[in-house]
C-alpha cells in the first residue's frame, strides 16, 4: 500500500512542479490563474495521500471540505483579473 | 476487505486520478491561451479528483469497515467536486475574457469577436432613429 501511495504523491508533485514551470513561462495572467488552481487541487490530492500514509482518520474529512471551498480561491483569483468587477 | 483487493483498488482509482491530474499539467504546454487552459483543466477536476476521493473511500473501507457516514461524505465530496469546479471554471473564463486576455490567432470561429454569418448586431446604446 505505502509503494502505491508513494507513487500516487510523486505523480502529483511532478504536476505540481510542470504547473509552476508554465507559471514561469505564461505571458498572460489567465494562464497563471487556471495554473494556481491547478496547483491547489494537486496539492489537496497529495496531502489526502499523505494521511492515507500516516493512517488519519479524517482523510475524506479533510477532501470534502477542501473540494468545498476550492471555489472561493477560483472566484478571488478571477475578481482579481477583472480588477473588482463582476 | 482483502488487504490484496484494497491495494489494488486503490492503486487503480489513485494512480489513474494523478495520472489525470499530470496530463492536464502537460497539456497546459499544448495549449496556447487562457480560455483553452480552463478547458483543459477541467479533467483534472471532474475526473481526476472523484477518482482520488473513491480511492480514499476505498482506503477507508479497508482501514475502518463499512460506515453511513463515510459513503454520505464520499459521495458528496464527488458532487462538489464537479459542480463547485464548473462554476469556478465558468466564473475564471468569464472573468478571463472580460479582462481582455489574448486568445489564440488561430482560434477559428471566435464567435465572442465576430457574431455568426445572419446574425445583425444592433448597438443597444444607440439613440433612435427619429423618423419623418
Amino acid at each position: 500500500m505505502s509503494i502505491v501511495i508513494a507513487i500516487c504523491i510523486v505523480i502529483l508533485a511532478v504536476a505540481i512542479v510542470v504547473g509552476l514551470v508554465r507559471v514561469l513561462t505564461a505571458k498572460d495572467m489567465g494562464s497563471r490563474a487556471v495554473v494556481g488552481d491547478l496547483v491547489y487541487f494537486s496539492a489537496i490530492g497529495m496531502l489526502t495521500f499523505i494521511g492515507m500514509h500516516v493512517s488519519s482518520s479524517i482523510v475524506l474529512d479533510g477532501i470534502f471540505l477542501s473540494s468545498m471551498v476550492g471555489i472561493l480561491a477560483t472566484i478571488a483569483l478571477s475578481r482579481i483579473l477583472t480588477r473588482g468587477y463582476r | 476487505m482483502n488487504d490484496v483487493l484494497a491495494t489494488t483498488l486503490v492503486g487503480v482509482f489513485g494512480i489513474t486520478g494523478s495520472l489525470i491530474v499530470l496530463c492536464s499539467a502537460l497539456a497546459m504546454f499544448k495549449v496556447r491561451d487562457a480560455l483553452s487552459r480552463i478547458n483543459v483543466f477541467s479533467p483534472a477536476t471532474g475526473l481526476g479528483m472523484p477518482l482520488i476521493v473513491v480511492a480514499a473511500y476505498v482506503w477507508t473501507l479497508d482501514d475502518r469497515g463499512f460506515d453511513w457516514t463515510s459513503l454520505f461524505i464520499a459521495i458528496l465530496a464527488v458532487l462538489c467536486l464537479i459542480i463547485v469546479s464548473s462554476v469556478a471554471s465558468n466564473t475564471l473564463s468569464r472573468s478571463s475574457v472580460l479582462s481582455g486576455q489574448p486568445i489564440h490567432r488561430k482560434t477559428a470561429p471566435n464567435r465572442l469577436a465576430t457574431p455568426p454569418a445572419g446574425v445583425v448586431d444592433e448597438d443597444p446604446d444607440a439613440a433612435p432613429e427619429t423618423g419623418d
